[in-house]
């Protein structure tokens, strides 16, 4: 047995594991035959086959939101958030790295912004942008942005001064040396911080959606509508539902981490 | 006669440490050719790097100026001048043929002439089969010769060269001794040459500038009486080779003992 169908058997067997003590533990009666008094209440934390039923009727035809919209939705602001903060925060740092001065002058301004609870901005962005997508984005991007930022920003200061002489000597203008030799060198840095980037980009969209209400939808919108409805097993769906959104999007950073740092040696062989 | 390429009058670099003023070069003046490969030998600490970095541009002079061509060095580098760092400099997100064709994209050579040029330079610096490979993978001597080859593939007419083969093993620098030598041979290239290895030096140079211990001023400038082309192997079972490196170890030698 290869170490690949190891490491994946005994994924496997701690998820049955897990799922069946859940189902075993939330149907064990407390007093016999008195209705409604468990060891573990189901009525908190659901049951497996609870969850599953939820998911179909909440998967079909008959509701009038269903599960794949809502997922779709959440995707869809955590991608644009992503994609902005990553883009903006990829220029800025770039820009303040290579630029002592501008730094300098920036820098109280920047870590006063960043050690805001990005959460105490929701509200406001909610008063400026509303309840749709466009709030969403906007608080993903509050987040992200800095995290890529601080990231990039480190990684063009440590450029090797060597590799930037180097290439003036074999006539490279400011520009080509800023496209061939600080952005490369700046990658591994921003690649680091995709992956707590998109984490973050998924709990500031979470956020925006608790707030949302139904306009937009998303998974957040269903985990309040379950705190209203006291529903713990739909409440479980859009949760599940969250951490394979979540491991999904962190897979595909990692496949275009290693095409593009392929040149690194921890990548050889595996891109 | 040849004409004086490279002019280093009174040159003086001071540098600031701990608010102490740490004399690194002092006073230094002489004249490289046109075609001719010097050495600069020394301690370490003489400040031998120093002088390169000054007349490359790297480094401004306390006192003093460097002349190329007759045009004052001051902060940019000259574009006749190729560099070849003693670190590493082969840029590890590029393939070695794109590491070698870098110069030639900035320049913004044709495609199919970089193409031809980098196929070239690759067979001459005997990097057939790793074109395409990054440098990770390759050995030091390579990503030296990688390093070459791209400072060589522009065409610089003036060569200045800071330990470039210092972190290799004796084997791979003879190597690149020979391979060095027969691309000089085939350009001359005005070449300055900083080593701490006298046997380097004499096998390669023209001349052998011998540089004191700090602060760094010329103890001596010798003439190598060597014929070329020279073989690299060959060259040091001779008795000219024994002669040479005997007369200036006496020299630096005095240097690295400390008496001076």
């Amino acid at each position: 047995m290869s170490e690949r169908t190891r490491v994946l058997l005994w994924r496997l067997a701690i998820l049955v594991v897990l799922v069946g003590a859940w189902e075993w533990l939330t149907g064990i009666k407390a007093i016999s035959r008195t209705p409604g008094l468990y060891w573990i209440d189901p009525f908190f934390i659901s049951r497996p086959s609870l969850i599953a039923k939820r998911f179909a009727y909440l998967a079909g035809g008959q509701v009038r939101l269903s599960i794949w919209q809502m997922a779709l939705s959440t995707v869809q602001s955590t991608l644009w958030g992503f994609l902005v903060g990553v883009s903006t925060g990829f220029a800025a740092g770039l820009v303040l790295g290579r630029n002592d001065r501008l730094a300098r002058i920036l820098s109280p301004y920047i870590i006063a912004f960043n050690s805001l609870p990005r959460i105490a901005l929701v509200p406001l962005i909610t008063m400026i942008f509303g309840f749709g997508l466009l709030a969403k984005v906007v608080l993903a991007w509050t987040i992200v942005f800095f995290i890529v930022f601080f990231n990039t920003f480190q990684g063009a200061r440590s450029v090797d001064a060597d590799l930037i002489h180097s290439a003036r000597f074999l006539g490279g203008s400011d520009r080509q040396i800023m496209r061939t030799v600080i952005v490369p060198s700046a990658l591994a840095w921003t690649f680091a911080s995709l992956t707590p980037s998109i984490s973050f980009a998924l709990i500031g969209v979470v956020v925006g959606e608790f707030l949302g209400g139904e306009s937009g939808g998303g998974l957040g919108f269903l985990i309040i509508q379950s705190l209203g409805t006291l529903n713990a097993a739909d409440m479980m769906v859009a949760l599940i539902a969250l951490g394979v959104i979540g491991i999904v999007m962190a897979l595909g950073i990692k496949q275009v981490e290693m095409r593009l740092l392929r040149w690194r040696p921890e990548y050889r062989g595996r891109a | 006669m040849k004409r004086a390429r490279i002019v280093i009058r009174e040159l003086t670099k001071t540098f600031r440490d701990d608010g102490r003023a740490v004399a690194a070069v002092d006073d230094v003046s002489f004249e490289i050719f046109d075609q001719e490969f010097v050495a600069i030998v020394g301690p370490s600490g003489c400040g031998k790097s120093t002088i390169l970095n000054m007349i490359g541009g790297l480094v401004t002079p306390t006192a003093g100026a460097v002349e190329i061509d007759g045009a004052r060095v001051g902060g940019v580098a000259p574009p006749q001048v190729g560099y070849v760092f003693q670190k590493d400099t082969v840029f590890p997100w590029r393939t070695v043929t794109r590491n070698i064709a870098l110069g030639l994209e900035y320049r913004g050579v044709p495609r199919a002439e970089v193409q031809r040029r980098v196929r070239e330079a690759v067979a001459l610096a005997g990097l057939a089969g790793f074109e395409d490979a990054f440098p990770a993978t390759l050995s030091g001597g390579m990503r030296q010769r990688v390093a070459l080859m791209r400072t060589l593939v522009v065409e610089p007419q003036i060569l200045l060269m800071d330990e470039p083969f210092g972190a290799l093993d004796t084997h791979t620098k003879i190597n690149l001794h020979a391979e060095l030598l027969a691309l000089w041979e085939a350009r001359h290239q005005t070449v300055v040459f900083v080593t701490h290895d006298l046997s380097e030096a004499i096998t390669l140079a023209d001349r052998v500038v011998v540089m004191t211990r700090r602060p760094g001023r010329i103890k001596l400038v010798h003439a190598v009486g060597l014929p070329r082309p020279r073989n690299v192997i060959e060259l040091r079972e001779s008795d000219e080779y024994a002669r040479e490196y005997g007369a200036l170890w006496h020299v630096l030698g005095e240097e690295f003992a400390g008496r001076a």
